[in-house]
């Protein structure tokens, strides 16, 4: 899967997940905190149905360490590999 | 019942009923249940292990599972200073608080290890919590077993829980909310506490382990309320640690759970109030408490079964607060005509966050003075988040943004700034210089 792909299902689960953000134009150097109307428990669900649907799983200490959908993208680009 | 030790809390339960369940977790896709009896039968089997470890220092990384319950009650047991840390620990927190010992996930452990000391001479009893949402910088509180028992008493007798209630467990251990209420309340009635599995499982643990009885932080709720996430069985809530919006206890009550909001702090082991009544925010001082009002306000609480012993080789800091046995909050405070405790606002320059971590707002502002250097700027509260008033233009706002980065970074997200205010004017201050937030909390809110 290339990164470009992983980036696309990503913002289709940040969508689904947080639909504020529909009429967002999210990139990769959006920071999820300040850019976005996702907050602490909707990041969570986001990185569990990522973690579902790529069938990876990302270790709860390095959540906190996303600050970016680049970052969340790295994430599980990284374990996919 | 009144308990001075956890040893003596789950014997006390054990003997009575040894096959009642104390203990309720996931295992796989079963509910496996631990008995009050098994539990301490692990915790004496574990206690004995960490003593001849001869270690004095036990540092656990609270994940919450069943083992790191058995690990806390073991720890004290076997007469070690323990300290809760959550996952995200600075290893300089490991350094301060003189730990020797680490339990936890085994490659953090790994990289952690460099920061352990060699221990400690007289840590026999002490039980230390990292004021919520603080740094390695920040203060450890000291408190003992008795006073957290003290504390699980106070709840339990204004809101006993009954052997067939099963108290949800989702709060992080190494939160003094999350362990009291959360835990402890539930083991001090003889109930059963079910241990959430993560956030993971935020989203099913309701239907998984069906609880009686939640404690929560405000933005859990409101996440669980939103998704229609609370199972049937619920019949109470309790609700600490931070700002909740009226919306919350309304939507509970509609679905016919009660409601009951907690106020205390760290320093006094938790629990100083909780409402009982049909007025969420009306609270009745717990009985081991005594709170009285300062001239402006503050909140004074004089607790001699709950009250810490002290911030953790910082006798200055708590001198600063604690004076003849009275703790100075900083939250501000009235009592209604019937005597009942409504907190108002805070005095001291702390934010408390929706999902009850805190901001020591000077030392967040000074890690941002670092890359905004001699900017006019100050970090206020709006709808439960940190957000950032600054004075300058809009123009500036992307290169502000870059500059930001590399602070926000390093912060958990729940603590990074959520909005940027541009204003053109300086930031209004008082005669002595100090920024009037309160007037740019107002402005905020008006945006």
């Amino acid at each position: 899967m290339t990164r470009q792909e992983i980036f696309e299902k990503t913002l289709e689960i940040v969508h689904e997940c947080v639909p504020e953000t529909e009429a967002q134009t999210l990139t990769e150097a959006t920071v999820i905190n300040t850019d976005t109307a996702i907050d602490s428990m909707g990041f969570t669900l986001i990185i569990c149905r990522l973690e579902a649907t790529f069938d990876v799983k990302i270790p709860d200490r390095q959540w906190q360490k996303l600050y970016t959908v680049g970052d969340v993208v790295s994430a599980i680009e990284k374990r996919l590999k | 019942m009144r308990f001075a030790s956890f040893e003596e809390m789950l014997r006390y339960h054990a003997v009575r009923t040894p096959q009642a369940p104390a203990l309720k977790v996931g295992r796989g896709d079963t509910v496996q249940t631990v008995s009050y009896a098994a539990l301490c039968a692990l915790i004496e089997e574990r206690a004995v292990a960490l003593h001849a470890t001869g270690k004095t220092c036990l540092g656990v990384l609270c994940d919450g599972t069943l083992a790191c319950v058995i690990e806390i009650f073991a720890a004290v047991r076997a007469g070690l200073q323990l300290v809760l840390l959550n996952e995200n620990v600075d290893p300089a927190q490991i350094a301060y608080t003189d730990i020797d010992l680490l339990w936890g996930d085994a490659e953090l452990i790994e990289a952690l290890a460099p920061a352990l000391t060699g221990g400690v001479a007289d840590g026999k009893g002490k039980i230390l919590f990292f004021t919520s949402g603080t740094t390695a910088k920040t203060k450890a509180v000291v408190l003992t077993e008795q006073s957290l028992c003290a504390s699980a008493f106070n709840g339990g007798s204004l809101l006993p829980l009954e052997q067939r209630d099963v108290l949800m467990c989702m709060l992080p251990l190494d939160h003094v909310f999350g362990f009291v209420c959360a835990l402890l309340w539930g083991l001090s009635c003889g109930a059963c506490v079910a241990l959430g599995r993560g956030p993971r499982h935020y989203f099913d643990d309701c239907a998984f382990f069906r609880p009686t009885v939640l404690s929560a932080v405000p933005m859990l709720l409101g996440f669980l309320l939103q998704k229609q996430l609370l199972s049937a069985s619920l019949r109470l809530v309790l609700i600490g640690a931070g700002d909740c919006a009226p919306q919350i206890p309304a939507a509970l009550r509609a679905k016919g759970i009660r409601v009951s909001f907690g106020y205390g702090l760290t320093e006094t082991s938790s629990g100083v109030a909780l409402s009982l009544g049909d007025d969420p925010y009306a609270m009745t001082v717990c009985p081991d408490d005594t709170v009285t009002l300062a001239p402006d306000g503050e909140i004074l609480i004089d607790s001699p079964t709950c009250m810490m012993t002290g911030y953790y080789k910082d006798p200055k800091a708590t001198c600063a607060v604690l004076k003849d046995g009275i703790l100075s909050t900083g939250d501000l405070g009235v009592f209604d005509a019937n005597g009942l405790l409504h907190v108002t606002g805070r005095k001291k320059e702390i934010l408390v966050l929706s999902d009850g971590t805190k901001i020591f707002l000077p030392e967040y502002e000074r890690a941002l003075a670092a890359v905004l250097r001699d900017r006019d700027f100050a970090v206020v509260e709006s709808g439960g988040f940190p957000v950032l008033v600054l004075q300058g233009a809009e123009t500036e706002r992307e290169a502000l943004t870059a500059q930001l980065e590399t602070v926000m970074k390093t912060l958990p997200i729940g603590r990074r700034l959520k909005a940027m205010y541009i204003v053109h004017d300086p930031l209004p201050r008082t005669a002595t210089g100090k920024i009037k937030r309160w007037a740019l909390q107002q402005k905020v809110g008006r945006q």
